[in-house]
């Protein structure tokens, strides 16, 4: 007996007791559930590779990870790759379904979100489908998209992913008696504008008098540990039927695929732009190159939600772009600059449409891994989720350092 | 004699801190805490103790530092050359990390103010530095003077609260 439990119980060579295989089991399955991706250094490290080669070739460590899956020897340390459990991927079938003039169709989309080789998870991602049906958008439904990359630690990005959605809902139900001059189009954009900007100023202002204990400032006892830099960017969509409004403050990015052209509807806030190097200096700050161009030598972007000490260099006010949506639309890409700094807009673009086309092969390990855990009767998970898993995994194998969070939608099958 | 190619810049930050010399050193001296008012420092962790003193803080000290996310660097190893208590004089140098700051030395000095010898104490952190390579004497200085300035207002905001 004694001899039968050293050996179920020693770690050496084929480990099959059964805790840890229920463990392994537990674990695929929610790897799957949550379409996170590991990283695959040795894939794509070639970079002289033209980008298409990159991408051709992408399809072998998918296979590569598929059999290991398989296997049940998934490596020791992969909870590092794990996402959060706030960020979830979308299963909702690809093809719409006709439920009656009633039913409120939700925007395909995925989410993948993962701290990747940085030391630890300070991103933060926010969908809201069917956020409200506010008057300005003729009582019909709005659907709210937001990725966060927080620094200094994750309070602030955490504090966004919770808040940012709710200050929008409360800007857009309240009834302001704006100007109504212009056009009907330049009232609407005028409208959507000024709530962007409410509500990024009101999520700056919580930010700030905010200590990393969770308490008001003036409240607090702690002492004073907290990070001179602790904020985060913000770049949010509103999706409408009519329209697109990205609100962006520091350098994560959203971008459109139209016609398989990638249109920024961000520009990235770094403290080497022109504009933004003049309002720095206008504002007494100084831009050091110091591994880059940084704010005060310390910050790579130039500005942020929070980072109360670096004000007013590090300025709030988001950018707001006013897009109206065409037939040739594919899909939106809101990330963080995990995935930007590795991946040009254009090549995510043609990575994310060729997901999303219809002729996609369902041969993609990808699906035949996920089919293979859904119960629920889905018939394959949802482009727009694949397209996020092959961005990200590109970004990993690119060598990206820092944490990666990707949303993609899909707006041919989204037309509301 | 060869002389060193690589340019070097030198500066001194003061600052005045509304509290007792004793305090103020007290903080300052803990070798093994600088995450106690150093706003960059997100922790700390001995790596080994000089002979010297009690607790691991004696001359030869090392520190392994992990810094924030967002700074331009991600850990600092840093030694204790001096600690004298009596003339409140500390010496550190940093001898490794994933940053740019080669063959720093930096010498805090702390003294009563004349002003009021019981309640004020001044201190002057003087420190040389090499300029690193693609960047400027000015911008060393300004950057280094600036984290500098950001600890020692960090630091008299703590002996403020501490003295409630």
């Amino acid at each position: 007996m004694t001899e039968i439990y050293r050996t179920i119980s020693t770690g050496r060579g084929d480990d099959v007791s059964p805790t840890k295989c229920r463990e392994r089991r537990r674990r695929r399955i929610e790897m799957r559930r949550q379409a996170a991706v590991f990283g695959e250094p040795s894939s794509s490290r070639n970079r002289d590779r033209t980008d298409m080669e990159v991408y051709s070739s992408f399809d072998v460590p998918l296979r590569k990870q598929a059999r290991r899956s398989e296997i049940g020897g998934l490596p020791a340390d992969i909870g590092g790759f794990l996402a959060p459990p706030a960020a979830s991927s979308c299963q909702k079938s690809e093809a719409p379904v006709w439920k009656g003039e009633e039913t409120e169709d939700e925007p395909l989309y995925g989410i993948v979100s993962v701290m990747g080789r940085s030391r630890k998870m300070e991103d933060s991602v926010t969908v809201k489908p069917n956020l409200c049906k506010p008057e300005v958008n003729r009582q019909r439904p709005v659907h709210f998209f937001a990725v966060y990359d927080g620094h200094g630690g994750s309070q602030v990005s955490t504090l966004c992913s919770t808040t940012m959605h709710t200050f929008v809902k409360e800007e857009l139900e309240q009834n302001l008696e704006e100007e109504e001059e212009g056009s009907e189009n330049d009232v609407v954009e005028r409208k959507w504008r000024g709530v962007m900007k409410r509500s990024f100023k009101r999520m700056d202002e919580m930010a700030t008098s905010t200590c990393v204990c969770g308490t008001s400032v003036p409240l607090c006892n702690c002492d004073p540990r907290e990070a001179a830099i602790s904020g985060s960017t913000a770049v949010t969509a509103v999706l409408t039927h009519d329209h697109i409004i990205v609100a962006n403050t520091g350098d994560s990015r959203a971008v459109l695929c139209r016609n398989g052209m990638a249109i920024p509807l961000s520009n990235d806030h770094k403290p080497d732009r022109p504009d933004e190097r003049a309002r720095i200096e206008a504002a007494g700050g100084r831009v050091l190159v110091v591994d880059g161009a940084r704010v005060e030598g310390i910050l790579a972007t130039s500005r942020a939600i929070g980072d109360r000490y670096l004000k007013p260099m590090v300025a709030w006010e988001p950018e707001v772009t006013f897009m109206r949506r065409e037939s040739g639309d594919e899909c939106l890409v809101l990330a963080s600059d995990g995935l930007w700094d590795v991946l040009s807009s254009q090549l995510a673009c043609d990575i994310a449409r060729f997901c999303l086309r219809e002729e996609t092969p369902s041969s993609l390990d990808l699906n035949r891994m996920a089919q293979e855990d859904d119960n629920d009767g889905e018939q394959n998970p949802s482009r727009s989720v694949l397209a996020a898993t092959l961005l990200t995994r590109l970004a990993l194998g690119r060598q990206s350092s820092d944490n990666i969070s990707v949303v993609v939608i899909d707006l041919k099958n989204s037309s509301q | 004699m060869e002389s060193s190619k690589q340019k070097r810049c030198r500066s001194s930050v003061v600052e005045t801190i509304e509290a007792p010399l004793p305090l103020v050193w007290s903080i300052l001296r803990s070798f093994d805490k600088p995450q106690a008012y150093q706003r960059f420092v997100k922790s700390c962790t001995m790596r080994s103790g000089g002979g010297g003193g009690k607790g691991g803080e004696g001359k030869g000290s090392v520190r392994d530092v992990t810094l924030v996310s967002g700074f331009p660097a991600d850990f600092s190893t840093e030694r204790l050359e001096e600690l004298d208590d009596e003339s409140h004089v500390m010496v550190v140098s940093i001898i490794g990390g994933n940053h740019r700051l080669v063959n720093y030395k930096s010498k805090t000095k702390v003294v009563a103010s004349p002003e009021d010898m019981a309640k004020k104490t001044v201190v002057v952190e003087s420190y040389v530095v090499d300029v690193p390579e693609g960047t400027s004497e000015e911008d060393t200085i300004f950057f280094v003077d600036n984290i500098i300035r950001y600890n020692l207002t960090s630091l008299a905001k703590l002996t403020k609260k501490m003295m409630k």
